[in-house]
């Protein structure tokens, strides 16, 4: 059973969001760190990307598989994790302290259009 | 489509929580732990793979080498009995239908091990040339379970439990018909990870057993992403990567498996006078892991290839691939790039296997 934190809100490819005052943060779930195995590099976009809801903005490498990260929200990119990008296997044992990006939005309206906690679970139990 | 079928094991792989994936028509477990450390596992300790779903078929009767001979351009025929061989499997026109491994159980008997993807068409074509013989060629993949012991303390575990009881008569590239208890095992000391170790053929009443008692014994479960990273590790080529339909054995490392000196075999004339077209490298990188099908570039840019196979190595922490490069693009040890992305990562080349492991 992996891990939901009910503060946060989430994607169905397994990315979740939090709030931070007026940013938000992303990462991959519990649930995704899990299927991907050990995850051995990190790409994140720089500071000053436009992220586009939905689009790729990143890749997550475990030693069987690369995957892309979707955007789950419109905004532009403030802060990189960069010590993430050195220790990925940060993203394995805290993967929702291991935040990937900051990012500024001009609106709310995708944050709210995100999964809440309890659906979120749902759909990973649907997934297995 | 035709249901997944499952190895003796299955309820033991889901018991244990592991990963588990559709793989050549079996549903197999692709991880329990962590892939690394299954691969740490079987470089340092000992590993088990359930490898049931691979195929065996029996060549049995007074011309059973010259039959298994035929088919392979490696050389079965001047081994000792008890010994096994490596052969990639090929057609009139030198490709390759498959990769293998025959061992000769005795002098009118000869196992042949292949990819579980490839049964039926190593079947069928082995099938062609089974008239000129006088044997008896039988597919027994459904009647045999197999487990892979892998890792510098498979052999000695085996010792203890006294499945091997002698292990001074299992030379590497060596195989036994024996018995534990009352259950029949055939044992070979081969494998697909670089290490020591063995394969061992059963029944699938006695895989359960055998597979507890193993566990029991710390030997530690291992998938098939794991041995995966093994074998790219140690370079050995996998079907459907280095070796396909559209290549020979020339064109991926293979010639000293081509013993064009034999009178003959499937294949042979073909590859004789068969030009590669493509060499097979050994690349690797800092941080990046390459992946099956990037391109392969020279320092102008121009794309000179593709990578067959690539991982990240737990033992090196470098990305590791291995690469066809066009033969009348490539000058030797000029500069190479796999381009990742769009982003060009000089690579390493290296002469041997990235790990070489300790199998004797």
């Amino acid at each position: 059973m992996s891990k939901i934190p009910g503060d946060l809100r989430y994607t169905e490819s397994h990315e979740w969001v939090k709030k931070d005052g007026e940013f938000f943060t992303l990462g991959i779930t519990d649930y995704a760190q899990n299927a991907l195995g050990d995850i051995v590099f990190i790409e994140l976009p720089e500071v000053g990307t436009k992220l586009e809801k939905g689009k790729p903005c990143g890749v997550v490498e475990s030693i069987k598989s690369v995957s892309d990260i979707y955007a789950p929200i419109s905004g532009e990119v403030t802060d990189v994790n960069s010590e993430l990008v050195n220790m990925p296997e940060l993203c394995n044992s805290d993967p929702y302290g291991a935040w990937f990006v900051k990012v500024k939005v001009t609106t709310q309206d995708d944050y709210n259009a995100l999964i809440p906690a309890d659906q979120y679970e749902k759909h990973c139990e649907h997934a297995e | 489509m035709e249901q997944t079928k499952r190895t003796q094991l299955y309820e033991e792989h889901l018991h244990l929580k592991a990963q588990m994936a559709p793989f050549a028509g079996y549903e197999m477990p692709i991880q329990y732990s962590s892939v690394k450390e299954e691969v740490l596992s079987v470089r340092h300790g000992v590993g088990v793979f359930d490898v049931s779903h691979m195929g065996e078929f029996f060549i049995e009767g007074p011309e059973a080498q010259e039959f298994a001979d035929y088919l392979i351009p490696n050389d079965l025929l001047s081994l000792d009995i008890h010994k096994a061989v490596y052969s990639p499997l090929c057609r009139e026109n030198g490709t390759v239908v498959d990769d293998l491994i025959m061992y000769k159980l005795a002098t009118n008997k000869v196992l042949v091990c292949m990819n579980a993807s490839n049964v039926e068409k190593d079947w069928n074509h082995m099938r062609q040339y089974q008239k000129q013989f006088n044997v008896k060629f039988t597919n027994r993949t459904e009647s045999y379970s197999l487990l892979a012991v892998q890792g510098p303390q498979a052999v000695p575990l085996l010792e203890n439990l006294g499945i091997i009881k002698n292990s001074d008569n299992m030379a590497y590239y060596s195989a036994i018909e024996t018995t534990f208890g009352r259950d029949e095992l055939i044992i070979a000391r081969t494998g697909y990870t670089g290490e020591d170790g063995v394969e061992i053929f059963c029944s699938h009443q006695f895989v359960g057993k055998l597979w507890k008692m193993l566990l029991e014994h710390k030997a530690v479960p291992c998938g098939l992403a794991s041995r995966d990273v093994l074998r790219m590790e140690a370079c050995y080529p996998l079907y459907g990567h280095e070796i396909h339909d559209n290549v020979t054995p020339l064109d991926s490392g293979l010639k000293w498996t081509v013993k064009l000196q034999k009178n003959r075999f499937v294949g042979k004339e073909a590859l004789a006078q068969y030009k590669p077209k493509w060499q097979l490298l050994k690349l690797s990188i800092d941080k990046m892991i390459p992946r099956q099908d990037y391109p392969i570039e020279n320092s102008k840019g121009e794309v000179i290839g593709h990578v067959t196979s690539g991982t990240m190595s737990p033992i090196l922490n470098r990305g590791i691939a291995m690469a066809h490069v066009a033969q009348d693009q490539y000058v030797k040890d000029q500069q190479i790039f796999i381009n990742i992305r769009n982003r060009k990562c000089e690579a390493q080349l290296h002469k041997g296997p990235f790990v070489v492991g300790g199998h004797k």
